[in-house]
């Protein structure tokens, strides 16, 4: 069963193609990162799922149906950017966005969410009266309150200190014990390696990744190697090496396709005393600015999307 | 459908709980209880009326009843003092010519040395009847005229009826009874003979009278009796503007914050577009119905207070809420399209414009409407959808009324040109709600609702 199946799904503004022929899968019960620069159609897919635009072309199945013009009480979403009365107080507010969704007895639920956020003694407290973080929590629990199966959370995680991050990120993974499907996007990647079971980027309106983290850092193969020498020699010139990143206490060598670590350890022994030295692969962070960075362009170096499988079943 | 309940349940409760709304209600019966102060206060002095009796037979039995309704005044319960003031009245010799004597005492009252005058004629002997005055249908009927500047509530004119009423009820019976007697047949009095002698005099009040300065002639400014028909439409008209104006510029602001804020986002994955905007709508009626209600329920009591319940019959107020709940929602759709095709507050003006002068169309014509209701142009105009429910409640209310087809027709205008409004404003209302950035012109609003 797929929460989601989003098939050849263009979406344009004008003349610009906010989603480009997007086709993706997010099997139910999962957690789905999506990633990709701010303006690449994140929040775009995001609100198609929901409903609230319709694609120009192509299918979006949601928990099996496909509908269109209603929305949906069995998801829930949380907006990149707060939406809440501000004149309203906490409790009613989260009531009223319940009711909307079709969950009328829902007081106790409501009283129950508040105390586990810690929130409790905020019930009746106006909504322009918390802090970003608590707002940002009240949205959480807006989004959740419903008991929905599939919730869509848009940079969750964006401005709240490590605390609250904390304790966000443990509520996810409870919906996902639940066997809640949640989708969520963020540019921390960081926690998208920690929490995602699959990782979706799209780019320019395609999609350029999906799939598990290690699919993907296999598909970028370990052509990374971090080094340290004694005196910091330059390392221009290298065989085999396309690039070189210095981060100050080490430098990152990313290789060229087919080029030997071995023979680039040769090399570096010529030019000073080698301390450390290490294959890796990439992180995500590092397959991010090789897509999206701007210096780079699709096809550099790296694999293409285009001849990157689909790495899970 | 529920959806659309739970969206309008917000709406009003947002709007109703407001500061804003609460001193606006409060403010209602300050106004009332400080004019009912100002009344009090005025009416605490002392008043002296001039008599003029051309017939020669009332003045002495009028200043009796004065006195005996000075002295039969209860005293204050608290501080047992009298505090209520003393008419006093003054006999003024019959000049020859009635309009110069009224001129003068006019000039009298202006001055403030008199509340008003009393003129007291017998129209079959003098020549002092005239257009507008009762015509006299019994040789024993006569013209009493009150003129002051003082409006038709005058106990005064009460006390002065009673007094002069008695004495013509008591003449009348002597009259029958003479007839009776030359007519030695007859034993038994009709009914009708019974109602002419208990028939109480009316007196009839009046403005005061000033020259006009074209025609150098006397006339007197029309009596508040002829002005109050007007004053219930007139006042029912300018609710109806002002409760819909008051209830759709929030609803306006409401829907300019949801973007900013991007409440909209979070209610548009809940509920569709329309059920949306559906909901706000729902909520501005109720809102709209509970002001105007609190407000008539006011103007009805000073109705009461001051004797013009006449003037303010149900059915008309019935048509009033059944026209302001059509003009709500005609009017909201309106607004809700303009709050949604806009990014800011100040964005809002631009567009608002057209809809002003569409909510302003009945305001160039009333003057029209008031003193020709069923005018052509007062008819026409109220057919023009935008301005139906506020004219044809203004031209319902003025006697003697319009004909009933053209308020059901009426209302069927009102009703194609808000389902069309709803229509158009949903469709704007779908693409303008989600949209950022720079607010929409005219000709983007139109393509988004050709195109959908």
């Amino acid at each position: 069963m797929n929460a989601v199946e989003i098939e050849h799904v263009t979406k344009t503004f004008g003349n610009f193609a906010a989603v480009d022929a997007l086709s993706l899968v997010v099997p139910a019960g999962t957690v789905y990162g999506f990633i990709g620069p701010n303006g690449s159609g994140k929040t775009t897919t995001l609100r198609m799922i929901m409903r609230i635009l319709h694609p120009n072309s192509g299918s979006i199945r949601v928990l099996g149906e496909e509908q269109l013009g209603a929305a949906n009480d069995r998801v829930g979403y949380l907006p990149e950017e707060r939406g809440l009365y501000k004149q309203m107080k906490v409790r009613d507010i989260l009531r009223f966005y319940a009711e909307l969704k079709g969950y009328r007895d829902n007081r106790a639920a409501v009283t129950s969410w508040l105390e586990r956020l810690g929130l409790a003694d905020w019930a009746n407290k106006r909504v322009e009266a918390l802090s970003k973080g608590m707002s940002q929590k009240v949205q959480f629990i807006a989004a959740v309150i419903a008991r929905p199966e599939l919730v869509l959370l848009d940079e969750p995680f964006t401005g709240l200190d490590p605390v609250n991050t904390e304790v966000l990120r443990e509520e996810v993974l409870n919906l996902r014990r639940d066997g809640t499907t949640v989708i969520f996007s963020t540019h921390d990647m960081a926690v998208a390696e920690k929490m995602c079971d699959f990782i979706f980027m799209i780019y320019k309106g395609q999609k350029v990744l999906d799939g598990t983290l290690d699919s993907i850092q296999d598909a970028y193969g370990s052509d990374t190697v971090h080094v340290r020498l004694e005196g910091r020699p330059n390392l221009d010139g290298l065989p085999g090496v396309a690039k070189v990143t210095d981060f100050g206490k080490f430098q990152e060598l990313r290789l060229e396709a087919g080029a030997d670590p071995q023979r680039i350890l040769a090399a570096l022994v010529q030019r000073g005393v080698v301390r450390h030295f290490e294959l890796t692969r990439p992180t995500l962070h590092d397959i991010f600015v090789r897509i999206a960075g701007p210096t780079e362009t699709l096809g550099n170096g790296a694999p293409t999307p285009a001849s990157e499988g689909r790495p899970h079943a | 459908m529920r959806k659309i309940v739970i969206v309008a349940v917000r709406e009003y409760n947002a709007a109703v709980r407001t500061k804003t709304f609460l001193i606006g209600l409060l403010l209602m019966p300050i106004l009332m209880g400080g004019s009912i102060a100002i009344q009090l206060l005025i009416q605490d002095k002392d008043r002296r009326y001039a008599i003029v009796d051309r017939t020669g037979q009332f003045f002495t039995i009028i200043a009796k009843e004065v006195d005996k309704h000075n002295t039969t005044k209860p005293p204050d319960s608290v501080t047992r003092e009298e505090t209520r003031a003393k008419i006093l009245v003054e006999e003024v010799e019959a000049e020859a010519d009635p309009d110069e004597q009224r001129l003068a005492l006019s000039d009298r009252v202006r001055r403030g040395e008199l509340t008003g005058f009393l003129e007291i004629s017998a129209p079959a002997r003098t020549k002092t009847q005239e257009k507008g005055d009762k015509a006299p249908e019994q040789p024993d009927e006569l013209t009493i005229r009150l003129q002051s500047n003082r409006g038709s509530f005058d106990d005064f004119a009460d006390v002065a009826s009673r007094a002069i009423s008695r004495k013509v009820q008591a003449d009348r019976l002597e009259k029958l009874k003479r007839q009776m007697e030359s007519q030695k047949d007859r034993e038994k009095i009709t009914e009708d003979e019974v109602k002419k002698i208990v028939a109480p005099v009316q007196v009839t009040p009046k403005g005061l009278s000033q020259r006009d300065p074209t025609t150098g002639k006397i006339e007197e400014y029309s009596g508040k009796d002829k002005a109050a028909p007007f004053i219930v439409p007139f006042a029912l008209l300018m609710l109806m503007f002002m409760v819909i104006f008051m209830g759709a510029t929030p609803l306006m602001q409401g829907v300019v914050e949801e973007k900013i804020q991007r409440i909209a986002e979070v209610l548009l994955g809940s509920v569709r577009p329309f059920e949306l905007m559906m909901g706000k709508l729902l909520g501005l009626v109720a809102v709209s119905l509970t002001m105007s209600g609190v407000y008539l329920v006011g103007g009805f009591w000073l109705a009461h207070h001051y004797g013009f319940t006449r003037f303010f019959p149900v059915d008309l107020l019935l048509w009033f809420l059944l026209f302001q709940a059509l003009a709500a929602l005609m009017y909201g759709s309106l607004f809700v399209a303009v709050g949604a095709a806009c990014s800011d507050f100040r964005e809002t003006q631009n567009l608002l414009l057209p809809v002003m002068l569409l909510a302003m169309a009945p305001m160039f014509v009333l003057s029209k409407v008031l003193t020709e209701p069923n005018g052509s142009v007062s008819t026409w105009m109220s057919f023009f959808p935008f301005a139906t429910p506020m004219l044809m409640i203004a031209r319902q209310g003025i006697p003697p009324g319009i004909p009933l087809w053209q308020p059901i027709v009426g209302i069927l205008v009102v009703l194609a040109t808000t389902t069309l409004c709803v229509w158009v404003a949903g469709r704007i209302f779908r693409v303008g709600i989600l949209m950022q950035g720079k607010g929409a012109n005219l000709g983007q609003l139109v393509r988004w609702v050709v195109r959908g």
